[in-house]
C-alpha cells in the first residue's frame, strides 16, 4: 500500500510514555490542539483517568496518555479508500488532508479508535507525530510541553537507554538512602 | 562511570513569525517563562522558555491556551451602560463616556450614602496594577472596602522565626518530607508539581491531604482524604499527636515561641473521637503523618488557600514555629508586599478575626463586614462578584451603580450597570510577583485593542475625574498608563525591593529574588497565629441535618481564572455541569453514571450529570460549578428530596 515507497528513508523515532509520571494535567492534549489549530471535538492525544479504585493501602488512581500507536501494519492505511492515510518511512502514520474525503473508514478500521473527524474541516484529525516539526528537527508539541516529563521523544535506542539509566539511578538512589538510614545511629 | 544525560530537548516553532517575545505567564502565581511568536499582531505559537529556571520549557494548559481568549468573538471590546440590571446594555462610544457616567454616579452615591458605601472587588485576572490602583483610589475616596482573594481574609505574613524561603518549585529536592495540605499542585500548578515529583524520585517522602482524592494524592507516598473545611482541625490533631508522642515539648524547647504552649494546651482539649468524627480521618493516619514529619527532617509544609478561610488557620505557623519545619502558604497574601501594602497604599483593612470557633464554621472576614455596611456602589473585576463576594449578587439590584471591569461577559457582568473592557495580561506589561517572592517583568506581547484599558489606566482616568490626577502621575506622552514608572515607584516603596528597579527587571529574563536581609528588614509578623482560648463543640448544626452532604467546588483544568471558560479547548476538558458522587451514595440513591441529578442547598442549587467516583468520600459531593452552599442534598430526577433525605440520613 502507501508505505515507504513515496518518500526517502528516514530515521525512525520513538515516543515513550511513562504513565507513572503522568499527573493528568492535559497539557499534551492542549499542546496538540494548539499546534494543529483543532476545534473542540477531536483529541489526537487523550489522557485517560483510571480510578480511583480501592487498593491494599488506600485508593489507587493513575493516568494514561493515549495517542496513535503508528502501527507497523496500520489497519487505517489499508482501509483508506483514497490513500489519504499513509505511513512514512520513519514510521509516522498520517492523513493527507488534500486526499481525505472524511468518510471515516479509517476510524472504523482502527482497533484503538484513534482517527476522529474534524468538524471544522470535514476531514480526519489524528496524531501525525508532529511530522512538520520533526522534519525541522524539533520535538513534537505534546512531548515538549509535558510538565512532568511523562513523554519522551528520540531514536528508539536513545529513548530506551535514557529510560534504563533513569531506572538504574533510581535504584542507586534508593539503595543509598536505605544504607544511610541503616547507618544512622 | 556511566552518567545519565537526559535527552536533549529541541524546542522552537515551525510556524512563520515576525518576532518572538520572551515574557512571563501571568495565569497563576508560579511565573513560568514563555516565548510567544507573533506575526502581524497575532500570536501564532506559544512555547515554554527553555532557559527559564521555573519551567525549563514546560507549560501547563492555561499557559498555552490563553491565546484563545484574546481573539474570542465574545470578548468585550466596547464600554456599555444601562440604568437597571434587568434592561439591555447600550453600547457607548468610548471609555471616557463610560468613566464620566461612573464618576457621576459615584459622586451622587457618595453624597447620599457616604464614602464607605463604595466596595471594590479585585480578581487576580485583572492584574496587580488593578488591585494597587484600587487601593490608591480607595484611600482617596476614604473607603476601607477593597478586596482581593489573595489578600483576604486571614492573611498570614512571614512570621519571625519560621523558615519561609518558600517555593513549591525550587526547594523540595533538599527536603526529607513534603507535606501538602489541601494544596493540589498537580492540578493547579502542574509545572511546580514536577519539582515535587523530582524530589520524590530523589528520596523525599510526599504526604498529601485533601478533601478529594486528587492527582496530587494519587502520586503521594502517604495520602488522606478529609472533610471539607476541616483542614485546620487536622493541623490541631497533628499538634496534639506531636504533644502526645513527646515530640512537641522537645521541638518547642529547641524553638521557643510564645504561642507554642498556648496552642499545645488548646489542642489537648481535642478528643481522638472528635478528630475522626469531624475531619473524617482515623487517629492512626494522623499518628503515621506525625511520625513521618518527625523522622524525615527537613520537612516543608505547603498549605493551600482553602484553610486560610476557616478558623484556626494560625495552627500552621504555630506548628512551623514549634517544630522548626518550613512552611509555604500558597496563594495567601502577597508574598513580597503583604505586610507593607496597607501602609504604602493606606487602605484601611479590617483586622482579620477568628470570632467563629465552632468546627466547620467560616471565620468572620472583611467581606462580611462590607455586607453589613450595606454597600450602594460597587466596582469589580472579572467574575469576582460571583466567586469572591457570593452575598453581593442579590444586593446589586438595589445599588446605585455596579461597574464591571473585565474581558468577557459573565455572572458579574450580568449584575452590572456599567461595563469597561479590560486589556488581557498579554496586552499589558508589568511586574510579576510569584509566590516564592521572585520578581519578574512581564513584557507586553500585543497592543491592547482600541478601547481596552489596563487596570492602572482605568483607575488613573477615573481619579482624574475627581481632580486626583496628580495622585496617579504614571502616564506617558500619549496619556496611557506608564507601567514601568508605576512599578518603579512601587518597588522603591518596600524595604525588601528597594534597589531593584523596573528597568533592570525588564532587561533580564530570569527572576530576581530579594535578598534574605532585605526580607528580614521588612519585619513580617503573623497576627493570626495566636491560639484560640478554647475550641467550640462539634455538635451537628441544623444545616448539616437538613443537608447531609458537604458540597465542594473547585475548578480543575481552568484553574482560578474565569477567562478559562472562554477557551474552548479547556472548556472541552472540564464539563461544568457534572457532580461527583461516591459509589455508595449513588447506589443508595439509585443514581447511575450520567444520570440527571438535582443538587440543592439552602440558598442555591443546580442540575447536573452524575459522575460516580471514589475521588470524593461518602460525606461529600463535588462539582466544578460554584454554588452558594456548603451543605447540600442530592437526588435524581423523579425522586423526591424527602425520600433522598431519608435514605441518606439512615446511611450517614
Amino acid at each position: 500500500m502507501n508505505d515507504q515507497a513515496c518518500d526517502k528513508p528516514r530515521h525512525r523515532y520513538a515516543l515513550m510514555i511513562d504513565a507513572d509520571r503522568c499527573i493528568g494535567c492535559h497539557s499534551c492534549e492542549v499542546a496538540c490542539k494548539m499546534e494543529n489549530d483543532l476545534p473542540a471535538g477531536p483529541r489526537p492525544v487523550k489522557v485517560l483517568q483510571i480510578g480511583p479504585v480501592p487498593g491494599a493501602c488506600g485508593p489507587v488512581m493513575g493516568f494514561q496518555p493515549l495517542t496513535c500507536l503508528h502501527c507497523d501494519r496500520p489497519a487505517c492505511v489499508q482501509a483508506c479508500p483514497t490513500s489519504a492515510m499513509q505511513k512514512r518511512s520513519d514510521g509516522i502514520v498520517y492523513s493527507d488532508p488534500d486526499l481525505c474525503i472524511g468518510c471515516q473508514t479509517c476510524a472504523v478500521a482502527c482497533p484503538f479508535g484513534i482517527p476522529e473527524l474534524n468538524p471544522g474541516t470535514g476531514k480526519i484529525a489524528k496524531c501525525d507525530g508532529c511530522m512538520n516539526r520533526v522534519d525541522q528537527g524539533l520535538w513534537p508539541a505534546c512531548v515538549l510541553k509535558c510538565p512532568t516529563g511523562a513523554l519522551t521523544f528520540g531514536s528508539p535506542a536513545r529513548v530506551v537507554q535514557s529510560t534504563r539509566q533513569q531506572k538504574a539511578l533510581r535504584i542507586v538512589q534508593y539503595m543509598t538512602i536505605e544504607s544511610a538510614a541503616l547507618n544512622t545511629p | 562511570m556511566i552518567g545519565c544525560a537526559p535527552l536533549k530537548r529541541i524546542a522552537g516553532t515551525r510556524k512563520a513569525h515576525d518576532r518572538p517575545v520572551r515574557t512571563v505567564c501571568r495565569e497563576c502565581t508560579l511565573g513560568c517563562g514563555l516565548v510567544v511568536y507573533v506575526k502581524e499582531d497575532r500570536i501564532v505559537d506559544v512555547q515554554g522558555d527553555e532557559a527559564h529556571p521555573v519551567n525549563r520549557g514546560r507549560l501547563c494548559t492555561r499557559g498555552m491556551a490563553f491565546v484563545q481568549g484574546l481573539t474570542h468573538p465574545e470578548r468585550i471590546m466596547l464600554p456599555a451602560a444601562r440604568d437597571r440590571i434587568d434592561r439591555p446594555f447600550l453600547t457607548l462610544d468610548n471609555v471616557d463616556q463610560g468613566l464620566d457616567l461612573l464618576a457621576e454616579r459615584l459622586q451622587q452615591n457618595r453624597q447620599t450614602h457616604g464614602p464607605e458605601s463604595l466596595v471594590i472587588d479585585c480578581a487576580p485576572e485583572a492584574g496587580l496594577d488593578f488591585f494597587l490602583g484600587a487601593l490608591r483610589f480607595a484611600r482617596l475616596w476614604e473607603t476601607p472596602h477593597v478586596f482581593h482573594p489573595l489578600a483576604a481574609p486571614q492573611e498570614i505574613r512571614f512570621p519571625a522565626g519560621v523558615e519561609m524561603s518558600l517555593t513549591p518549585s525550587r526547594e523540595p529536592p533538599e527536603n526529607g518530607c513534603l507535606f501538602l495540605m489541601e494544596a493540589d499542585l498537580a492540578t493547579t500548578h502542574p509545572v511546580a508539581f514536577e519539582w515535587v515529583l523530582d524530589a520524590q524520585r530523589r528520596g523525599t517522602k510526599v504526604c498529601a491531604v485533601d478533601t478529594r482524592f486528587t492527582a496530587t494524592l494519587a502520586k503521594a507516598d502517604m495520602a488522606a482524604v478529609i472533610q471539607p473545611g476541616c483542614g485546620n482541625q487536622l493541623g490541631m490533631a497533628i499538634l496534639k499527636e506531636f504533644d502526645a508522642e513527646g515530640l512537641w515539648a522537645a521541638a518547642s524547647a529547641m524553638n521557643p515561641m510564645p504561642e507554642s504552649k498556648a496552642w499545645a494546651a488548646v489542642c489537648r482539649q481535642l478528643s481522638v473521637a472528635s478528630i475522626e468524627n469531624i475531619a473524617g480521618i482515623r487517629p492512626g493516619a494522623v499518628r503515621s503523618m506525625v511520625r513521618l514529619l518527625a523522622t524525615r527532617s527537613p520537612v516543608k509544609m505547603i498549605t493551600g488557600k482553602r484553610p486560610a478561610f476557616f478558623p484556626h488557620y494560625g495552627i500552621w505557623p504555630a506548628i512551623a514555629r514549634g517544630t522548626g519545619v518550613g512552611w509555604h502558604p500558597m496563594e495567601t497574601g502577597w508574598p513580597a508586599l503583604g505586610a507593607a501594602i496597607g501602609s504604602v497604599f493606606g487602605a484601611k483593612h479590617d483586622a482579620p478575626a477568628e470570632s467563629a470557633t465552632d468546627f466547620g464554621r467560616r471565620a468572620a472576614d472583611p467581606v462580611s463586614a462590607a455586607v453589613r455596611a450595606a454597600p450602594k456602589a460597587l466596582v469589580c473585576s472579572d467574575d469576582s462578584l460571583n466567586k469572591f463576594l457570593p452575598a453581593f449578587p442579590s444586593l446589586t439590584a438595589d445599588m446605585d451603580v455596579a461597574a464591571y471591569f473585565g474581558a468577557f461577559p459573565n455572572k458579574t457582568w450580568e449584575r452590572s450597570h456599567l461595563v469597561f473592557p479590560a486589556a488581557a495580561w498579554a496586552e499589558t506589561e508589568g511586574l510579576w510577583f510569584s509566590h516564592d517572592s521572585a520578581l519578574q517583568w512581564g513584557r507586553r506581547v500585543l497592543q491592547a485593542p482600541h478601547g481596552c484599558c489596563s487596570g492602572l489606566g482605568f483607575w488613573a482616568r477615573l481619579a482624574g475625574r475627581f481632580g486626583w490626577g496628580d495622585k496617579f502621575p504614571w502616564s506617558n506622552a500619549n496619556g496611557l498608563a506608564d507601567h514601568q514608572a508605576f512599578y518603579a515607584w512601587v518597588l522603591s516603596r518596600y524595604p525588601e525591593t528597594t534597589g531593584i528597579d523596573a528597568a533592570r527587571l525588564k532587561e533580564v529574563s530570569v527572576p530576581i529574588f530579594p535578598s534574605p536581609e532585605q526580607r528580614k528588614s521588612a519585619g513580617w509578623e503573623s497576627p493570626a497565629s495566636s491560639a484560640p482560648s478554647k475550641i467550640g463543640s462539634e455538635t451537628v448544626s441544623d444545616p448539616a441535618r437538613r443537608f447531609p452532604l458537604a458540597f465542594q467546588s473547585t475548578r480543575t483544568i481552568c484553574g482560578h481564572g474565569d477567562a478559562g471558560r472562554w477557551w474552548s479547548w479547556l472548556r472541552e476538558l472540564e464539563a461544568e455541569d457534572v457532580v461527583q458522587v461516591h459509589p455508595d451514595i449513588a447506589a443508595a440513591l439509585g443514581i447511575e453514571n450520567g444520570d440527571d441529578v438535582r443538587v440543592a442547598g439552602a440558598e442555591d442549587g443546580c442540575r447536573a450529570k452524575a459522575w460516580i467516583s471514589r475521588m470524593v468520600n461518602r460525606q461529600t459531593v463535588w462539582s466544578p460549578r460554584r454554588l452558594r452552599a456548603d451543605r447540600v442534598l442530592i437526588h435524581k430526577r423523579g425522586q423526591s428530596p424527602e425520600e433522598a433525605h431519608r435514605i441518606l440520613k439512615a446511611m450517614l
